[in-house]
């Protein structure tokens, strides 16, 4: 039965930058468990051979030149939209 | 002004022929919002003033006597994780409360250019996750057919606002059956187009290779409107296609077969449920139509293969999130010393615990130890279901089936298992995985029912062929003048 042990938890909400209290990385195991317990049972299935879907759609990528370029204009609006800014800098919570 | 018979169609007959000005019904349909809107919780904000500035630019035009499209003044909902420049997008997230757009979505710019006009901001599950809108994190929305009852999710607060006739149409997305779902227990059409179909610009991303956004409203003339002013390929979505087609003659449709899957009709089903898809069934073989009994083998997996793809997606889409970008978070405190400490603290208080369990599952089936064993494996069996779906179409033309194994069910039934709230999406899974067009149709029209005992609603879907959103379109046009 797989399930997700207290240590994979913790190292799981550090990688995603989610800080769990304990209440909740008891329920998150016992979901976590109860989801991947359903997921077995693809492990019926022979899939050696498949080819995998990767993605959406079947259009294949298109590449360009570089330099060819929209030019982005929202510079400003994306300024105006930050909470707190001074003298054109946009201001955070120290982090240091 | 009888806002609650109305439909797009007849709106812009009435409109074209001066029996009443966009001005006037949008403001009916805001006293409607005052009226319903503080039991039913569909609306997370209002742009009354920019709606109806734009309902006098259509009247002008309309006495003017130029041609207005047949969008020109109607009245929609837009689900919040879509952006409209200057109006909030919070996706239904605390992480997003202070969110102001910056841009239109190009959904957004093709509906401006029509003159459609927008109401308010829908009400939906944290970033399009959930079934039943329960996980929102302002607000309830409740059914209008059974105020004790959820609207569906992920877009529940779009399907409500349609069927209280506080819009005329609205915009959902559908990743795993977020427009379908919420569109059945609403009794609303819902339609999910092909993937690629309609662009994404602007749609704050779930899952990228599965979201599409749609239209929801009271019949499938009115959604088929919707989705032709939206659809196309565009610069900004590369995964988006052009593509041309035309609405089918009941002649053409009756050289038509509708295939249904033995997977989709099983012993889960309420009841109700299959009296009702039966029923629909039976109506449409009445038009003329083939009905053939089909297999698609590889359905029981489609709810796990999602459930590894989708988060796994969604962990990537929702990293961007760090309570700096965007928006700031309420309620974080301070006295942080590390900017990795920031972001935990911000991100812990601005989602919600179904978005933090989809993050970490997901990061789960992508790290180094576990990719093989759940993210590559589910690649290989999502490329199993879309083979079951190109194999079935080539003995039939459209796959009629369920939308939901139930009706609508009571708030909070299913909130404590993940799982459970996870099955209602089963029948619905599938099309967004292949990348199918799909569209929920009510089955009993609630315009043309006598509302002496109204009934919980019931949607059988139609999915087509890639980019064939014409024959669903068609025939679910062909369903409802029956």
């Amino acid at each position: 039965m797989p399930e997700i042990n207290k240590k994979t938890l913790e190292h799981l909400a550090d990688l995603a930058r989610l800080e769990l209290i304990e209440v909740e990385k008891e329920k998150f195991q016992k979901d976590l468990g109860n989801i991947l317990n359903y997921f077995e049972e693809l492990n019926a299935l022979d899939i050696a051979k498949v080819v995998p879907m990767t993605g959406g759609t079947s259009l294949k990528n298109v590449f360009r030149e570089d330099g060819d370029t929209v030019p982005f204009d929202g510079i400003d609006k994306l300024k105006e939209a930050f909470p707190e800014s001074e003298h054109g800098r946009l201001k955070i919570p120290p982090v240091f | 002004m009888d806002i609650q018979n109305l439909t797009i169609k007849k709106f812009h007959e009435g409109l074209v022929n001066k029996e009443f000005t966009a001005f006037e019904v949008v403001e009916d349909f805001y006293k409607n919002i005052d009226k319903k809107d503080k039991e039913i919780g569909a609306y997370l904000s209002l742009q009354k003033d920019a709606a109806l500035k734009q309902a006098e630019l259509v009247d002008a035009a309309v006495a003017k006597g130029e041609n207005v499209g047949a969008l020109a003044g109607v009245p929609l909902a837009i689900k919040d994780n879509m952006l409209i420049e200057g109006a909030p997008a919070t996706a239904g997230s605390k992480i997003l409360e202070n969110y102001k757009a910056t841009y239109d979505a190009t959904v957004i710019a093709k509906l401006k250019k029509a003159g459609a006009i927008f109401l308010g901001k829908t009400n939906m599950d944290e970033f399009a996750m959930g079934s039943s809108t329960e996980n929102s994190a302002f607000q309830k929305t409740k059914n209008p057919c059974d105020l004790s009852r959820v609207p569906g999710g992920s877009s529940g607060g779009s399907a409500a606002a349609v069927a209280a006739h506080m819009a005329l149409g609205a915009l959902g997305s559908d990743t795993g059956g977020s427009i379908r779902q919420p569109a059945a227990f609403c009794g609303v059409v819902g339609l999910k187009p092909t993937y690629g179909a309609v662009s994404r610009y602007g749609l704050i991303a779930m899952a990228s290779s599965l979201d599409q956004i749609g239209p929801l409203a009271h019949t499938v003339e009115d959604a088929a409107e919707i989705f032709n002013i939206i659809k196309g390929k565009d610069h900004y979505d590369a995964t988006s296609v052009a593509f041309e087609n035309k609405e089918l003659s009941l002649s053409e449709m009756k050289n038509k077969v509708v295939g249904l899957p033995s997977e989709y009709f099983i012993e889960g089903l309420e009841p109700e449920v299959k009296t009702q898809v039966d029923e629909a069934i039976a109506k449409i073989k009445s038009l003329g139509l083939k009905i053939k009994p089909i297999s698609l083998p590889h359905t029981k997996y489609a709810l796990s293969v999602y459930y590894i793809i989708m988060p796994a997606e969604v962990s990537s889409n929702l990293a961007r999130f760090d309570g700096i970008r965007y928006s700031p978070v309420n309620g974080v405190p301070r006295g942080v010393h590390s900017l990795a400490e920031l972001y935990k603290k911000n991100r812990s208080v601005g989602f919600g615990a179904e978005s933090k369990r989809r993050i970490i599952l997901g990061t789960f089936v992508l790290s180094s130890g576990y990719y093989d064993a759940y993210y590559a494996k589910a690649q290989k069996v999502r490329a199993l279901i879309k083979q079951d779906f190109n194999e079935a179409f080539k003995d039939v033309d459209i796959i009629l089936t369920p939308v939901t194994p139930t009706r609508a069910f009571k708030f909070g039934e299913k909130t404590d298992d993940p799982l459970a709230m996870y099955l209602s999406d089963i029948f619905t899974i599938p099309a967004n995985l292949a990348g199918l067009p799909a569209i929920s149709i009510p089955v009993r029209s609630s315009m043309s029912l006598v509302a002496s005992t109204p009934s919980l609603p019931v949607g059988f879907q139609l999915i087509g062929k890639h980019f064939h959103e014409n024959d669903i379109l068609s025939l679910g046009q062909m369903y409802e003048r029956m």
